[in-house]
């Protein structure tokens, strides 16, 4: 009996010293943003990296345990970022976000987020392969706070079918992409064609040019058509040009007087808008990479067949062609336990993995974040992929990280939709933009 | 004594509900109108911190040439204090090694340093330890977070910065949110503040036009009807308001939308179709006030229809005796007994279409071109929702303050001008 009691007492002390010792229990949740079923890698890329970093750990003789929460299934950006921001005022944030690379300026700022920099060597594998552009998106001044989850980018779209009848040959088509990059094919030219598609009857009115619904970074590059710049390098101040935001407002304007474009165009339901474009009610609008996934899921299964894409035409000589990348990055949030925000740091780092990371590129069709992407058979092997890597990645751009982009890109797409929907003249409107730009922005903007 | 606590014990609920429903979002919204919270500055406080970006607009702020030179230099130094550190922490022939090579360089990017430690003869291998040491060699306060306002200060002196100019670098460097009247400074300036404030005052007064007089239209026509039947109109006209908000706007669209029941009606008559919501600003405004109208309305008409069914029907009857007809019955006996039902309707949907939004924004969203933001939507829109993720709390919380004092206002003139005193008196049906 003594020995009994001596024995399980011995027991009890060495389960209760061995156990605390040995075995680490984490949960790490992760919120994606902006996601739907295709985009599911978000969050299991992260369940993949768990798994690893526990072998990595158990050969290292600890006893890791990680659990991983994923959620996506939020109603909008809207909600999502409330729910992050509040989160974080309360101490009840995720461990990992995926989320616009906008929200680094403000979320670093306030505290939210915590640096990766700080817990993984930028310099080791995968992250030193990812693409140094998209490295720098990922970043706010000077330091890397995320790491890009995905790159897409904003074509501008033809409907070959259209383009035939309205007269160009199988070769003009195809030639248009780089006729478009080298400034010889233009917004003007854009608005020709539309209009003798509309005239033709070969779409029907407010059909000829069928733009983008809600505001997104997709208007940017047509400011940035007409010759306007986002930021100052130099300075890091947002810059409104206001002869470029008139000749884009314009270009608007007469896209609807021309009727080519619907005046109450902007605030069309979504799915409306995808099913007409997938299937060739439209002549030229403007989309991301993605829609290549959804086109297919809207009954159009031949692409190639159907569709030309270029980067977005310039608009005038001052301008040029060009498209915006709008990555979604992972962030790390702060957490009370650093123990915490190392693992979903490092968990970052193996999801970024060239392979893990082109599961999340064909599956929800977005492009690559890595060089040595191109070098997996899987995305090597897409066709849509690879082209559009090729015609659209390298002459992309970004939005800049900065504290009052929002108050810009607001204010922007305020007096687009003013112009557009003929409340104001396109004067008027970049008028009112710039009294609220400069009241809003203050020193941070320049006003050329 | 004990009455009166027992009074309290009753009241207590109702402090409770009334304080933490009422006083306390009114107060909060006080608070955030005089700050510039956003969601950079976060709203429980803030920390401290430089990072390059603000660098740039330093010398504007007032400091030495000295200080801003020495907060833009290097920021990490290999010297003594940090071998020393790293000695004892990583190793002798690591701090050797570095002391030998390297002394005194300087690397902008810690990044920098960390590789450097990395590819030594002596490499400190660890990704972790490689960052704890370099961290040893820190010369500046750039892009550091700093918790307190004692820890900058210290890290100011430890890396050499003039006193003189410590006090400016923490009010400069302070992340959170600070008192300011810069907000309505900037309602003041802000070319929309007008156009919101016409818009409101605009769908206020025809709102309330449509559902005073359709609520009294409804009341008085299903008074006549019999009984079963003006139930069932009642019913059925009390839809838009116990319908989710969502689902019935929801209906509104499916009406109006370019593929919807007005176009395709009206294309059986060769119309294009067109969208009846969104094409020109008119019938966005007349959309609008129809939805917020017919949810009105219903209210009203149920106030009114108990306020008729109150009339004694001995007047009705004496009338008819008369000769009075159905519109002299309504102009002479009805309406004048009506008046408090209509001024109670008048002040209280005064008020809360002032501060309601929702309809607006699952219809229209303040277009086409902002034509239909009306003041709540705006500050709703300022507040909660930006794309580019920065949200003003503190301007839409401004914005929020404004109609407050605006919604006091227009009590203070309800209760003078129909003397509500004069109401709460007696009841004057009984007279």
């Amino acid at each position: 009996m003594k020995s009994l009691i001596r024995t399980s007492a011995l027991i009890g002390t060495l389960a209760a010293l061995a156990a605390p010792a040995l075995a680490e229990d984490v949960t790490i949740t992760v919120w994606a943003g902006g996601s739907n079923d295709g985009d599911s890698y978000r969050i299991e890329a992260i369940e993949i990296a768990a798994d690893l970093l526990e072998r990595e750990a158990a050969i290292l003789g600890e006893d890791l345990n990680i659990t991983v929460e994923g959620r996506r299934d939020f109603t909008g950006w809207e909600e999502f970022k409330q729910g992050i921001t509040l989160g974080a005022e309360a101490g009840t944030a995720p461990s990992i976000v995926v989320t616009s690379h906008l929200d680094i300026a403000p979320w670093s700022q306030a505290g939210y987020i915590v640096a990766i920099e700080d817990y993984v060597d930028l310099d080791s594998w995968p992250l030193n392969n990812v693409y140094p552009n998209l490295m720098e998106i990922a970043s706010y001044s000077g330091t890397q706070y995320g790491i890009p989850q995905d790159a897409e980018s904003r074509p501008f779209f033809y409907w070959r079918e259209t383009m035939t009848q309205i007269g160009y040959s199988e070769d003009e088509i195809d030639a248009i992409p780089d006729l478009v990059a080298s400034g010889e094919y233009t917004l003007a030219n854009v608005l020709a064609d539309a209009t003798k598609a509309v005239e033709m009857g070969i779409v029907e009115e407010g059909y000829g040019f069928y733009p983008r619904v809600s505001n997104g970074p997709d208007y940017a590059q047509f400011y940035q058509s007409f010759g306007g710049e986002l930021i100052d390098p130099e300075t890091r101040k947002l810059v409104l040009d206001k002869a470029a935001m008139t000749e884009f407002y314009q270009f608007f304007v007469d896209a609807v007087a021309a009727g080519v474009t619907r005046q109450n165009h902007l605030g069309t339901d979504w799915n409306q808008w995808y099913t007409e474009v997938a299937n060739g009610r439209a002549a030229f609008w403007h989309g991301g990479t993605w829609h290549y996934g959804r086109y297919a899921k809207e009954g159009n299964d031949d692409f190639w067949g159907t569709i030309q894409f270029s980067l977005i035409p310039a608009g005038n000589e001052n301008g040029r062609a060009n498209t915006i990348t709008h990555p979604l990055v992972y962030l790390v949030m702060d957490q009370e336990d650093d123990r915490i925000e190392e693992i979903a740091s490092q968990l970052i780092a193996i999801a970024t993995e060239p392979r893990l990371n082109s599961l999340h590129a064909i599956k929800s069709n977005h492009l690559a974040v890595a060089k040595a992407q191109n070098d997996v058979d899987l995305y090597r092997g897409n066709r849509w992929a690879s082209e559009a890597t090729e015609v659209l990645l390298a002459s992309a751009t970004a939005q800049p990280n900065h504290l009052q982009y929002g108050a810009f890109s607001e204010a922007m797409f305020r007096g687009l939709e003013a112009a557009w929907t003929g409340v104001q003249t396109p004067e008027e409107a970049v008028a009112e933009v710039e009294a609220q730009m400069r009241a809003t922005i203050g020193e941070d903007l320049i006003v050329r | 004594m004990s009455s009166r606590m027992l009074g309290l014990g009753f009241l207590s609920p109702a402090i409770i509900v009334v304080s933490l429903f009422f006083m306390l979002p009114v107060l909060l919204t006080i608070v955030f109108a005089f700050t510039n919270m956003s969601t950079a500055t976060g709203i429980m406080g803030g920390a401290y911190q430089i990072n390059s970006e603000q660098l740039r607009t330093l010398s504007d702020t007032g400091v030495s040439a000295e200080t801003v030179e020495k907060l833009e230099a290097a920021g990490f130094q290999i010297n003594e204090a940090g071998l020393v550190a790293l000695a004892d922490q990583f190793g002798q022939n690591t701090a050797d090694e570095l002391r030998d090579d390297y002394f005194g360089e300087t690397f902008t990017a810690r990044r920098d340093l960390e590789r450097l430690l990395r590819n030594l003869d002596e490499p400190i291998r660890q990704t972790r330890d490689r960052k704890d040491a370099a961290d040893l060699f820190t010369v500046t306060v750039i892009g550091e977070r700093f918790g307190t306002e004692e820890q900058f200060r210290t890290a100011l002196s430890e890396t050499g910065i003039d006193a003189a100019d410590h006090d400016t670098l923490i009010t400069y460097g302070y992340t959170g949110w600070v008192w300011t009247t810069s907000n309505f400074e900037l309602l003041l300036e802000l070319p929309s503040t007008l156009r919101f404030a016409a818009n409101s005052a605009f769908y206020v007064v025809c709102t309330l036009a449509f559902n005073i007089s359709f609520g009294l239209f409804l009341a008085i026509s299903t008074f006549y009807l019999p009984g079963r039947l003006a139930n069932t109109y009642r019913a059925i006209w009390f839809l838009p308001r116990i319908l989710p908000p969502v689902l019935y706007v929801l209906m509104w669209n499916w009406f109006t939308w370019d593929n919807g029941f007005i176009a395709t009606v009206t294309g059986w008559f060769g119309v294009a179709p067109q969208n009846w919501m969104l094409q020109t600003t008119t019938r966005a405004w007349t959309t609008v006030i129809l939805i917020n109208g017919f949810v009105g309305a219903s209210l009203g008409m149920i106030l009114f229809s108990s306020a008729i069914k109150a009339i004694p029907t001995s007047m009705l009857y004496a009338s008819e005796v008369d000769g009075a007809n159905r519109w002299q019955q309504v102009r002479h006996i009805i309406l004048p007994q009506m008046r408090w039902p209509i001024l109670f309707m008048t002040s209280y949907q005064t008020l809360s279409l002032l501060t309601s939004f929702e309809y607006i924004l699952l219809a229209t969203d303040g277009g086409p071109g902002r034509a239909t933001e009306v003041w709540a939507l705006a500050a709703y829109h300022t507040a909660l929702n930006n794309y580019g993720g920065n949200l003003q709390y503190g301007l839409g919380a401004a914005y929020a303050l404004a109609l407050v004092f605006i919604g006091i206002g227009l009590s203070v003139v309800y209760l003078r001008l129909f003397n509500f005193k004069e109401l709460l008196a007696k009841p004057r049906i009984e007279q």
